[in-house]
């Protein structure tokens, strides 16, 4: 039992871990086109998106509840295969990262998850149909597609609306607008991100018998845990991205910014609430290209566009090798502390290792321009 | 086991509904206020008070409509 014990406090700490990157690697998506049309000063958008990340996880339980039920089956879960899928998550975003590759947290976690369950219970254990394909590869194609459309009709409409004025006030109030609309956008990041977290905590938290499998809600420790861990990562990345602002940010009209961000808030808003555990990243660029495109098709980074689609191909088949592969490591040592332990210590050799390479890499090299 | 079967269209047609409703909608609710205030302050330097008055009228009704929308999807989404 000690051991067991040991082994979930790995585990949570892990999924915290995970959710903090997640944050951390997010924080652009959420802040950038605020501070791209200069709504808000960048210590305020980051201060401001932090603490609405921590809001927004309290909204609702909806995405956990399928992460939790709906993917995996929560009767044959055990602590090594919701570590093994934390890792396949984290090592494949620390991968598409090292190569500047654009990657879905999300899609990742449930990749993991599923690879880690096929290896230690087989197909039976896993809900392809209504889960893997219902609640998560059909949204997460619809998403973006939808933030598209409804980013390129708003930005329309909104020229459309404001056409005739002159420039100054309806720049000055966009800007306004963007500081309601990117909270928002905030705000639903938290929402459908955190509880992805919450859900695997479940999922653990089921494996170690303190949940029921029938109904694993996530403990309010959870919901309070995984909201601080997001909010913590979105604040410490924000200041990365306050470092290296200038010229990495391209510019858009606010009219746009507010587009997008109102985009993007209510179509992750409004997945959150159907249970649909789907990309924000990929749902914000969506709504950012639909509002660039609607106002000129050149303007758009279309090969940006085409790495998404990349990474949707990829992500869920490559975290589940990896999953799988953990699990399979993981479970050589037997099924106490010692795997867990191991693996740990290793990914965070590796993670070091990548950072550090990286970081030589970036010295003297001059700064990208990057959407 | 078709895609037919195994998707909850339902859900995924709500979600499809309410982001236009709400994407499109309180975007240009707001591009109303926009409109509203800025052609309101300009016909009243003019001195064309029933005008500024009648986009005033426009631009308090986009606000309402915003604050009102943005409440009430809160509201639905802790529900």
């Amino acid at each position: 039992m000690e051991g067991e014990l040991l082994t979930v406090i790995i585990v949570v700490a892990t999924a915290l871990a995970f959710d903090f990157t997640n944050g951390f690697h997010d924080t652009a998506n959420v802040v950038a086109t605020s501070i791209s049309t200069r709504a808000m000063a960048p210590r305020i958008a980051v201060g401001y998106a932090a603490i609405l990340n921590f809001a927004g996880a309290f909204i609702s339980l909806q995405v956990a509840a399928t992460v939790a039920s709906d993917v995996v089956d929560p009767g044959s879960i055990t602590l090594l295969v919701v570590f093994g899928g934390l890792i396949g998550a984290i090592a494949w975003n620390l991968i598409t990262w090292y190569f500047g590759l654009p990657s879905s947290s999300s899609h990742a976690l449930i990749g993991g998850i599923v690879g880690a369950m096929l290896v230690a219970e087989g197909p039976d254990a896993i809900f392809f149909g209504e889960g893997i394909v219902g609640k998560v590869m059909v949204p997460a194609v619809v998403a973006p597609i939808l933030a598209f459309l409804v980013g390129g009709v708003t930005i329309l409409l909104l020229y459309r609306i404001v056409g005739s004025l002159r420039p100054a006030p309806v720049n000055g109030g966009f800007r306004g607008g963007q500081v309601v609309s990117g909270g928002l956008l905030a705000l639903a990041h938290g929402t459908n991100d955190a509880q992805k977290t919450m859900g695997v905590i479940a999922l653990a938290l089921v494996a170690y018998g303190s949940l029921p499998a029938g109904d694993p809600t996530p403990p309010f420790w959870v919901v309070v845990s995984a909201a601080a861990a997001i909010a913590l990562g979105t604040y410490a990345g924000g200041w990365r991205i306050i470092k290296t602002m200038g010229s990495r940010i391209h510019k858009m009209d606010s009219a746009q910014g507010f587009a997008a961000q109102g985009a993007g808030a209510a179509v992750i808003l409004a997945s959150s609430h159907g249970g649909f555990p789907l990309s924000t990243t990929h749902t914000i660029s969506g709504a950012v290209i639909g509002s660039g495109a609607a106002k000129r098709l050149s303007a758009v980074r279309w090969g940006v566009a085409g790495n998404i689609v990349a990474a949707w191909v990829l992500t869920l088949p490559a975290a589940a090798g990896i999953g799988a592969m953990t699990y399979g490591v993981t479970r050589a040592f037997g099924t106490g502390a010692a795997g867990p332990v191991i693996v740990s210590l290793a990914i965070l050799a590796g993670s070091a290792y990548l950072f550090m390479k990286r970081a030589q890499q970036n010295v003297g090299a001059p700064a990208a321009s990057e959407a | 086991m078709s895609l037919a079967s195994i998707v909850d269209w339902d859900a995924l047609l709500t979600v499809v509904w309410a982001s236009v409703a709400a994407g499109v909608g309180v975007t240009a609710a707001y591009g109303f206020v926009i409109l509203g205030t800025t052609r309101a302050l300009e016909l009243g330097r003019q001195g064309r008070a029933a005008e500024a008055l009648l986009f005033a009228v426009v631009g308090a009704v986009g606000i309402v409509a915003v604050i009102g929308a943005i409440a009430l999807g809160i509201v639905v989404l802790s529900e």
